[in-house]
């Protein structure tokens, strides 16, 4: 006879394993700290590319206007102000990357045990059964 | 209002029933949408602006998930830029990435909304999307929105002034560079209606998430107008040429797209809100509960008649013959039996009334 809870199980487990799994398991298999450090360190190197890209197109946009009348004390500030503007965003980006993977990894952990549950009781089905 | 009601029902069944294949056909005809249109104003490479590559890349992307379709039209765009400067391609290249590093490393299931946002541009209905976006999503969709109206407008700039990109010598690359690099982060029209769908975005989601009866509407219509506003006194002050015909029409579109929207997603009778009053030990709570309006779609039964063999048409009269004999003499023990009660009933009267003639005797 069909057990609808069982059922009901084997089909949360198949989707999940279709959507998530693969991921989850992989970002559960490291530490929480590890793997928010390493992601954010990661994008920390993005950024930096991604300073460099937009830094060199703005300086491609106004080049005219940087050239004109370019002293020391000029290029002085506009470096201090070019270094300043990228401490901030790294600042401002390895922040919230930090929490946005912690709070990934805390909420695949979470799916994954939920998975092992689903897992541990549709054993208890099988054993009861025979 | 009943009769869409309805359909909204029948719509949820069908797409209920059938919602896989719905899915698909959706995603060929965005496909279709993006990269036809890609095709049609950008189209300098030939071999990949035929009809056949247009079809073939929704078919694929049709099956494939939506962030698929994404890079596939990134790199339709590159490689048409690419036919036509590298310089170019080069910029539109660095932009795209700029996008990925900033935005779409971390919520890349949003990208999507890219391709919507520089269809409805180029279909002229740039009102529509700020409306939806606002009425169905929220403030955490507006960086996509604007890189699909940024990215609109870089594919303008180089379909309007292809002519002036055009590279021969390697000199040439680094003004053409320049010049497109320029024209794009400094382009009036472009920051106008970034600005544009920014605040009719806030607007929309702003009414929308009041408590106010008719909010729904009431936040299409002032998204709407505001953007028509910022639109006009954006054409006077800044000198740029939006077309007002289109930007009507656009806002009309925006207005009962938005209309719809409340149909399909928030159905409610604002004639019977209730309001109650009550606390519990820490809070004291006035709620306002208005009933959705809900309309069950009426069941169609479907009588199926098959065509029979002739072989099988003999039997059949025989067995209809029989079935009839069988009913009419069920017909004739009913009409035996309603004789028979009412002779019972005619009866017993008489015995009450005492006018039976075979108790007198």
């Amino acid at each position: 006879m069909l057990d609808k809870r069982k059922i009901r199980l084997m089909v949360r487990m198949a989707s999940y394993e279709k959507t998530n799994a693969r991921q989850d398991m992989k970002i559960s298999s490291y530490y929480k700290k590890d793997y928010a450090s390493l992601n954010t360190l990661i994008t920390i190197l993005w950024i930096t590319i991604g300073y460099a890209i937009a830094g060199g197109l703005f300086v491609l946009c106004n080049m005219d206007a940087i050239l004109k009348n370019l002293t020391i004390m000029k290029m002085v500030v506009l470096l201090a102000l070019t270094v300043l503007g990228y401490i901030i965003l790294i600042v401002i980006y390895g922040v919230c990357a930090s929490s946005y993977y912690k709070a990934k990894h805390n909420r695949s952990k979470q799916r994954v045990k939920k998975y092992y549950r689903d897992m541990s009781r549709l054993g208890k089905y099988e054993e009861k059964e025979k | 209002m009943g009769t869409i009601l309805v359909w909204r029902e029948q719509l949820q069944k069908v797409y209920a029933k059938y919602s896989v294949y719905i899915i698909r056909v959706l995603q060929f005809v965005l496909g279709l949408f993006v990269f036809g249109l890609i095709n049609s104003n950008i189209g300098f490479m030939k071999a990949a602006s035929t009809t056949i590559c247009t079809l073939g890349l929704s078919v694929v992307c049709a099956f494939l998930p939506l962030i698929i379709m994404v890079f596939a039209a990134t790199a339709l765009v590159l490689l048409q830029l690419y036919t036509l400067s590298v310089g170019v391609a080069v910029i539109a290249a660095l932009l795209f990435l700029l996008m990925y590093i900033f935005y779409f490393r971390f919520s890349a299931g949003k990208s999507w909304l890219v391709l919507l946002v520089a269809v409805a541009f180029t279909l002229k209905l740039p009102l529509v999307v700020p409306v939806a976006v606002g009425l169905l999503a929220g403030p955490i969709y507006l960086v996509p929105t604007v890189f699909g109206v940024f990215s609109y407008y870089m594919l303008h700039i180089v379909k309007t002034s292809s002519s002036s990109f055009k590279t021969g010598s390697a000199g040439k690359i680094i003004e053409v560079m320049t010049a497109f690099t320029k024209q794009v982060l400094t382009n009036k029209e472009m920051l106008l209606m970034m600005a544009v769908v920014i605040l009719c975005v806030l607007l929309v989601y702003g009414v929308r998430t009041r408590s106010a009866d008719h909010s729904w509407k009431i936040a299409s219509v002032s998204g709407t107008v505001l953007a028509v506003v910022m639109c006009i006194v954006g054409n006077v002050v800044m000198n740029m040429h939006i077309a007002y015909v289109s930007l009507i029409l656009s806002a009309v579109a925006a207005i009962a797209v938005g209309l719809l929207l409340e149909v399909m997603f928030l159905s409610v009778d604002y004639n019977r809100t209730e309001y109650l009053e009550f606390e519990d030990d820490e809070y004291h709570y006035y709620v306002k509960a208005v009933p959705k309006l809900a309309v069950t779609a009426p069941e169609k039964s479907v009588k199926q008649i098959t065509g029979q063999p002739e072989g099988n048409s003999e039997k059949n009269t025989e067995i209809l013959k029989k079935h009839d004999d069988v009913a009419a003499a069920g017909n004739r023990n009913y009409s035996k039996n309603e004789h028979a009660e009412d002779i019972l009933l005619t009866r017993s009267l008489n015995k009450e009334l005492g006018i039976d003639d075979s108790n007198n005797k």
